[in-house]
């Protein structure tokens, strides 16, 4: 159980409370839609730099990558070395981004209806909203777990916790929109980057490096060194590909391209993220194998069994699912492992449809305590006060990746869905105001998805493909749009469709497709969609220049 | 060179880096906000143009 104390709980509340106090007082900066959506384009490199990375690092960060790397080992760091070589490279050429920011536009979709129609604009919001709300959604039910370790708050009562934490982002993103997030993400990326070293360097006092890479080599039954043969080439490819789109045209990133001084100022941020994006991934990664290697040093061997293996596989199984939801709750993961390990044993060395339920009963709850096993680690190794440091650190990261999320979705929603299909022009204080209204629909909304919605497979993998529906499409269309004349809006019209539809697929269980399939096919025919689409339905007035119309 | 060596010297490379930039963001960052903030409350009390 957590040990929790008064200590630590005040650094949590004066963490929170200053948060939230700084992204009030400045709410008063807000006077246009400008500011409150990009800041005046008054970004400069260090404040640009704290609030792209405490944006994109929250509690479902260190979660999903911590049970990456308990599930995949060092193999799960070859994620770290693409988001390093995707960021150098968008740095050093300013792709797709410079163009952006010269272009002075305040949302991905808007840059669409400049270079191809309205109702490609309206059909990208619609996709961008629709996978964004989807991703979004999990936040807090895989937080939740975290903090339900942690702060050992009963799980009953964890739902109004996330509901307070969003209550507070919502308050001062609704208000003070980009201004107040650019603030109060440079306080919370220094609490965060604090909490993080300080627990990195209790994972290597505690289990230590020789642990780590002794349990990855027991454990992991033959896996977690080389990400070519444990993850495959296809996988790799998608990911590599994803991180482009993602540094490029994901929203809450895309916001502060635009909100950057100018396209200079842009690419040195990139430039400067690409070692924080490395960290970002390869860090949280090592938590979860050091919580393989720390749980695995408590566990007792299993006893020899006297039956013969298809019996004790039936024996495995009906044990740990009488025991497995209580051990799980109350941490005893080092009871956990040596049955599901053997479980995955005796399942690979037979043949059937039992090995195979088996089989996918181990995983199943392998992936389950990968989920849990690095902050069930983290309540056990921290003292009192290093442990409030680190919530904080970790509630931070939380706050600033809602509040940002809110407001690059709201943007999105509210600017190019709501605003181009009403019949009229809305004033610039109409539209502020309803860009406000959507943040606040949107945190109802997630607060409401959060308790109904079960989230298949890792949460890594739910995560990518979600974001994926909507990002392969959007970035096909807009480089073709930036460097194809011929890209016409019927083409964007398929590339959107069809490449949702591969994405999707992955979400519908009887299609069986693989992470790394639905996402390469998503790309694939997202390109297709576009070439097909644009030659066969050519745009009007071709001989027009695209960097004009843009 | 292993995998396992290259994965090290992938995370401690990742680990100091994480550590060096942090601290020129907290240094640098501070100076960038009161600049920021004082163009913001120039421009609000009207003693200058408007940016982007």
């Amino acid at each position: 159980m957590t040990h929790i104390g008064l200590l630590d709980w005040a650094i949590i509340g004066v963490s929170l409370a200053a948060t939230l106090g700084l992204g009030l007082a400045v709410k008063r900066h807000v006077g246009s839609l400008e500011d409150y959506l990009v800041a005046s384009r008054g970004m400069g490199l260090y404040v640009g730099t704290a609030s792209l990375v405490s944006t994109e690092i929250g509690i479902i960060t260190y979660m999903y990558q911590a049970q990456f790397g308990f599930l995949a080992g060092f193999s799960a760091f070859v994620v770290g070395l693409l988001t390093l070589a995707v960021c150098v490279f968008v740095g050093t050429t300013g792709f797709v981004v410079s163009r952006l920011r010269e272009m002075e536009i305040m949302t991905v979709p808007e840059y669409l209806e400049k270079r191809y129609s309205r109702r490609v604009r309206i059909l990208a919001g619609l996709f961008m909203a629709f996978g964004g709300s989807l991703n979004l959604g999990i936040f807090p039910i895989i937080e939740a777990r975290f903090l339900s370790v942690v702060l050992g708050i009963d799980a009953r009562h964890v739902a109004w916790t996330m509901a307070a934490l969003l209550l507070m982002a919502l308050a001062y993103t609704a208000l003070g929109g980009m201004v107040s997030l650019l603030l109060t993400n440079y306080l919370q990326y220094l609490i965060l980057a604090a909490g993080t070293v300080v627990v990195t360097i209790a994972c290597l006092g505690a289990v230590g490096w020789t642990g780590m890479s002794g349990a990855v080599r027991d454990h992991l039954q033959g896996r977690g060194t080389d990400p070519l043969a444990d993850l495959g080439v296809g996988f790799i490819f998608w990911q590599l590909l994803l991180w482009v789109a993602f540094m490029t045209v994901w929203q809450s990133v895309a916001m502060r391209t635009f909100s950057a001084r100018d396209p200079a100022t842009v690419r040195k941020v990139f430039t400067l993220t690409s070692g924080l994006f490395l960290g970002r991934a390869v860090i949280p990664m090592m938590w979860g194998i050091a919580a393989l290697a720390f749980f695995w040093g408590r566990a007792q061997p299993l006893p020899a069994a006297a039956e013969p293996p298809a019996i004790e596989m039936q024996r495995l199984e009906a044990d740990l699912d009488r025991t497995f939801a209580t051990d799980l709750s109350a941490g005893r993961l080092e009871a956990l492992l040596p049955p599901v390990e053997r479980l995955e044993t005796l399942a690979a060395e037979h043949t059937g449809e039992h090995a195979k339920r088996a089989a996918a009963s181990a995983r199943a709850k392998r992936e389950e305590i990968g989920l849990v096993a690095m902050p069930w680690m983290l309540s056990s190794l921290l003292p009192t006060g290093l442990l409030g440091l680190v919530i904080a650190g970790m509630l931070a990261a939380s706050v600033s990746t809602y509040a940002g999320y809110f407001l690059g979705w709201s943007a999105v929603i509210a600017q190019d869905v709501v605003a181009p299909s009403l019949q009229r022009e809305l004033s610039p204080k109409a539209r502020l105001l309803l860009t406000r209204a959507t943040v606040v629909a949107l945190t109802l909304f997630i607060m409401a998805w959060s308790l109904l919605y079960e989230v298949p497979g890792p949460a890594y993998f739910y995560l990518q493909v979600t974001a994926n529906l909507f990002m392969a499409p959007t970035l096909i269309t807009i480089v073709a749009g930036l460097y194809w004349k011929r890209a016409s809006p019927a083409g964007a019209h398929l590339a959107f469709l069809l490449g949702a539809a591969a994405s999707l697929g992955y979400l519908v269980p009887g299609l069986r497709l693989s992470v790394a399939t639905a996402g390469n096919l998503s790309w694939a025919l997202a390109a297709l969609g576009l070439l097909a689409g644009s030659l066969l339905f050519p745009r009007r007035g071709l001989a027009s220049a695209p960097e004009a119309a843009a | 060179v292993s995998w396992e060596t290259l994965w090290r010297a992938v995370f401690y490379a990742a680990f100091a880096a994480f550590v060096v930039i942090s601290l020129l963001i907290a240094v640098f960052g501070l100076a960038e906000i009161r600049e920021t903030f004082a163009s913001w409350r120039t421009r609000r009390d009207g003693g200058g143009p408007r940016q982007g």
